[in-house]
């Protein structure tokens, strides 16, 4: 581990030396939200932010992905591969967001099939994390095994201290990374320890959701319980939980066609939440009504995932309650079900 | 309207609601609850007369609950109704999409509920932690920060111009007074993007659509959205593009809009559900002044007259046709 700073003025500094062998994306204040974005000029970095809009995952996994694209060759298809990805730093992600980058490890390296995609971009992407001095009252990270100052998934975490940048690596391609850059110091070892003090204070701040680490065994004798009825009633069934949530990764392939025989097929993302996500060919639909697209959201965060992976599939960061629609609040959906596996179990 | 009788108005909420549970009138009350967050509220069901305090009536009240009602329920329904409500249930029954009989329209006069996106843009990007709404103003404390916004600045521009507060047919009137008469609807708010030149409409039109990320909040809110395959859900072949691209996102909300054209009850459920911010009204206004202009038409408020798209008369005008040589 190595421990280093940057005054506040510096981190343009930092950025365009970033710049010299990385894309750098970075959040950025715009109508409708902080987004993630390829930051061109380091005057559009805003570190002084809560949580982005939409979540880095779409540095990663991109809204609409070019797998690949095609030309027409007389008789014959030419298929035209992406470009090399370029090495990537993202910069400023929230140390909840970053917890994606294991998941979406598991996830689109499951089975026997790898995706190439995800998995190339994994490769190339460096995440330096900046460490959340004031969740949200929305935040639950620390339910769901992450903290607001967790480094399990950054290669470096940045926390802010009066007028610095504290900088510290977590793995080696973190440290090899912070080694690279001139304009880091040394850091103040006074502060160094107050730093750490912080972190435990504000970490402390978080309620913890009591039972959430259990909640996929309480889940297995829930799925046809009428709770669901209750729960998914208000829902309009529209894809905002599901699109702004950092651990959804499901996609739609398309191909796109133009006149002259040239195009590109693309994956958009997809959500469980849509009737035709499901729907099959023979017109037959398994999840055809609101009720089992709730449910089945919840069941996959919180009883598919840890018992595919061993982890919760879900951040705590409180986008979907702050954005939901109709306000639905997944932390109520959590007490329902502490309060019917135990009446069940009673 | 003052904090009084916005209060009164919930008080009366809860009142009938009990009552007409207890007496068996309905089966259920589709109704307003307190959100989880500051100026939130969420749509509630309740069957049970003990829990009707769970009603609750304010400014944050902007859903529209009408899209709660289905055809296929033989419930007997009892619903808080502001005016938008009322008009999208009068609209519904006009398209035949519901029947009265078992729906108890419980009427409220509501004078106008928060453009919540617009208090974001003030707040920024940070949490409100506590919010009270007030006579004329609304106070807002987050971590650090403490804010009063003027009320009237904050309220939806769609319930500005409104002129029915009250539905246009209730079953039960609660506070039955006449709300102040409403200003004439002179469509003077659209006066500004209609005097912009095609390109600087284009550019405005995108700037707007371009952060929608197709998440059908839109369509899913709207009252009129109640197709059972939305064209744009076309697959068999693909109808339209279904990318967040710019090109995609106009093809989709445009023609949306073109579907609720003559339709729309103005309830801004659209734009208020939108997380990403996206004013969608300035779609739906423009198309409530045509059709106003076009064809004196105003959807959802007589449960006579259909609606122009649906309905054809020889004096239609037709100036913009073209004279066969």
């Amino acid at each position: 581990m190595i421990q280093k700073m940057i005054s506040k003025e510096a981190i343009a500094d930092l950025i365009k030396e970033l710049q010299k062998e990385f894309k750098v994306f970075g959040p950025v204040k715009e109508e409708g939200g902080v987004l993630f974005k390829e930051i061109k000029d380091a005057k559009e970095i805003c570190l002084n932010y809560s949580n982005s809009k939409i979540p880095a995952k779409s540095v990663l996994f991109p809204m609409i992905d070019t797998l690949f694209s095609y030309e027409k060759e007389g008789k014959k298809v030419k298929i035209i591969e992406n470009p090399p990805y370029e090495k990537t730093v993202i910069l400023g992600i929230r140390p909840c967001d970053s917890m994606i980058f294991s998941l979406f490890k598991n996830f689109f390296s499951f089975g026997k099939y790898k995706d190439p995609y995800v998995l190339n971009r994994l490769e190339n992407i460096t995440l330096i994390g900046l460490g959340c001095l004031e969740p949200r009252t929305t935040c639950f990270c620390t339910s769901v095994n992450g903290g607001p100052f967790n480094k399990e998934s950054l290669d470096v975490l940045i926390t802010e201290f009066k007028d610095n940048y504290y900088l510290e690596s977590s793995t080696d391609k973190g440290e090899a990374l912070i080694k690279k850059i001139k304009s880091l110091t040394d850091a103040d070892k006074g502060d160094l320890a107050k730093i750490e003090k912080l972190h435990k204070d504000i970490e402390s701040l978080i309620p913890v959701i009591e039972g959430l680490d259990s909640i996929h065994t309480k889940l297995d004798g829930l799925f046809d319980h009428q709770m669901w009825k209750m729960e998914s009633q208000g829902c309009l069934g529209c894809g905002t939980c599901t699109y702004l949530c950092p651990t959804c990764h499901c996609f739609d392939v398309l191909d796109e066609n133009k006149k002259d025989g040239s195009g590109r097929r693309i994956r958009i993302w997809d959500t469980c939440q849509f009737p035709l996500f499901t729907l099959e060919t023979s017109g037959h639909n398994p999840r055809s009504t609101k009720l089992p697209r709730v449910r089945q959201r919840i069941y996959h965060k919180f009883n598919y995932y840890p018992k595919n992976y061993n982890i919760i599939g879900c951040v705590g960061c409180g986008r979907c309650i702050i954005n939901c629609p109709v306000s639905s609040d997944i932390r109520n959906i959590f007490m329902s079900v502490e309060k019917m596996s135990s009446k069940t179990e009673g | 309207m003052v904090r009084k009788i916005i209060d009164d108005i919930e008080k009366s909420i809860r009142e009938t609601a009990k009552k007409l549970l207890e007496e068996g009138k309905v089966d259920l009350i589709i109704g307003y609850t307190k959100g989880s967050i500051p100026l939130r509220s969420r749509p509630c069901f309740i069957t049970d007369a003990s829990q009707t305090d769970m009603l609750v009536w304010n400014q944050s009240c902007d859903f529209n609950l009408a899209n709660y009602l289905t055809k296929n329920d033989d419930r007997k329904i009892g619903i808080i109704s502001k005016g938008c409500v009322g008009r999208a249930i009068v609209h519904l029954i006009v398209e035949k999409q519901l029947s009265k009989e078992n729906i108890t329209i419980i009427g409220i006069p509501c004078e106008g509920v928060l453009n919540r996106a617009k208090i974001m843009v003030e707040i920024g990007d940070k949490e409100i932690i506590e919010a009270n709404i007030e006579d004329n103003k609304i106070i807002i404390k987050g971590k650090d920060f403490n804010k009063t916004l003027p009320l009237q600045d904050y309220i939806n521009q769609l319930c500005i111009t409104c002129h029915y507060k009250i539905p246009p047919i209730s079953d039960i009137i609660i506070r039955d007074q006449k709300p102040e008469k409403p200003l004439k609807d002179d469509f003077k708010d659209l006066d500004e993007i209609e005097s912009k030149s095609s390109n600087e409409k284009i550019e405005y039109f995108k700037k707007e659509l371009n952060r929608c990320i197709r998440c059908y909040a839109c369509r899913e809110a709207c009252p009129m959205c109640y197709c059972s395959l939305c064209f744009i859900d076309q697959n068999k072949p693909v109808w339209f593009g279904k990318t967040a691209d710019i090109s995609d996102n106009f093809i989709f909300h445009l023609i949306r809009a073109l579907h609720v054209a003559g339709r729309c009850v103005s309830c801004g459920a659209c734009s208020s559900v939108c997380p990403m911010g996206i004013d969608l009204n300035f779609i739906t206004r423009k198309l409530e002044k045509i059709a106003k202009e076009r064809f004196d038409f105003e959807s959802g408020i007589s449960l006579e007259t259909p609606p122009p798209m649906g309905a054809y008369k020889f004096d239609d005008k037709q100036e913009f046709m073209i004279e066969e040589d």
